[in-house]
């Protein structure tokens, strides 16, 4: 655990870094360790440090190509802090997310369901899994490490979930309304939503003012390859 | 992801071979200024490789700028992100997105990425 001002020390980067990303991805870190929707903040920390450790887990990597794992058989808990220690569900799920996206099917999802995990809980687990993943990701590839992590504030989780989603064909309710499914996808639980789409913002066309040093085809190609390295369809 | 239809606004068509890792069938970066390096950028840091990307960060800032480079790997990460967010939910394909990349979807067979186990119950 860092403190605050080591946290926000982008100007260490090897490249520059602008205020907008500094700011969007020092406010997902500190979001990290509040409480959520379904997840305490020393849960919601385990998520993310068990999401970094599920990079360099056995199991997954030796897993056959297009099979997940359904269950947490195998995976080894990366953090030996017990305070956030996790049920194997959400461990199954954050290493199946971290680490198979492109495989993941809706027998999966199901059996992550029948193990007792709640849907909510679940799009809280993804939108915290795919926010660290942007986070470390970019921290990683200007040459900084993974930002350390705060001491989780205290706090119950809310239990506050949308109303207002409908069944689009997606594996859960959505959001009943949105310009595309992607921007509707984490809306069964709005604090998931704005953590991921807060955290991304300045990694894409998503505002009128958003702009890069690179040509917008530019930009494309490199959301394109991404997707297609992960065999994402969307 | 309007690779194409962005490239054409800007008078080049891109070559979609880029997309999948395919070579190029002329220009090496298929008419996207340095489009072979920022693939290979895009793809290092979808497959974390570290080491890779370093190399690349210190060639990219000669090569494109600094900002240039920087900006590639913010869009890289926010796609490592967003795509975990698109299978883990399980979301269909929508209309106004379809649209957005109908030439990508011709090209490059994205599409066979959605095969129905993932939505088999």
């Amino acid at each position: 655990m860092g403190d605050s001002a080591e946290r926000r020390d982008y100007a260490a980067a090897e490249l520059p870094v602008s205020p907008e990303t500094a700011a969007a991805h020092t406010a997902a870190v500190d979001a990290f360790a509040q409480p959520g929707a379904w997840w305490s903040g020393a849960d919601r920390l385990a998520i993310v440090e068990e999401t970094r450790a599920a990079a360099a887990c056995s199991p997954c990597a030796e897993a056959p190509a297009g099979a997940p794992q359904a269950t947490a058989a195998g995976h080894a808990a990366g953090s030996e802090d017990d305070a956030g220690a996790l049920p194997p569900a959400a461990v199954a799920a954050i290493h199946g997310i971290r680490n198979h996206s492109g495989q993941l099917q809706r027998r999966w999802f199901d059996n992550l369901i029948d193990m007792g995990l709640p849907r909510e809980a679940y799009v809280e687990v993804a939108s915290l899994v795919a926010s660290a993943v942007v986070v470390d990701s970019f921290a990683l590839g200007v040459g900084l490490a993974s930002p350390p992590l705060p001491a989780a504030a205290p706090g119950a989780p809310s239990f506050a979930a949308s109303a207002d989603v409908a069944h689009a064909g997606a594996w859960l309710p959505i959001a009943r309304e949105g310009r595309a499914n992607i921007l509707r996808a984490l809306g069964l639980v709005p604090s998931a939503e704005r953590l991921f789409f807060d955290a991304f913002a300045p990694s894409y066309f998503m505002r009128p003012e958003s702009s890069f040093a690179l040509e917008t085809p530019q930009v494309e190609l490199v959301a394109a390859r991404v997707s297609a390295v992960h065999e994402c369809f969307y | 992801m309007a690779l194409r239809e962005s490239s054409t606004k800007a008078g080049r068509n891109a070559d979609l071979a880029l997309v999948t890792g395919g070579g190029s069938s002329g220009d090496a970066d298929g008419n996207v200024f340095h489009g072979a390096f920022l693939a290979a950028l895009a793809e290092a840091v979808a497959r974390w490789q570290w080491g890779t990307v370093a190399d690349l960060r210190r060639d990219g800032a000669k090569r494109l700028g600094r900002q240039q480079t920087s900006d590639a790997i913010l869009v890289a990460a926010g796609f490592n992100g967003i795509t975990r967010v698109a299978d883990a939910i399980g979301i269909r394909l929508d209309s106004r997105t379809a649209a957005a990349s109908v030439a990508l979807r011709a090209e490059t067979g994205i599409d066979a990425f959605a095969h129905a186990a993932k939505w088999e119950e």
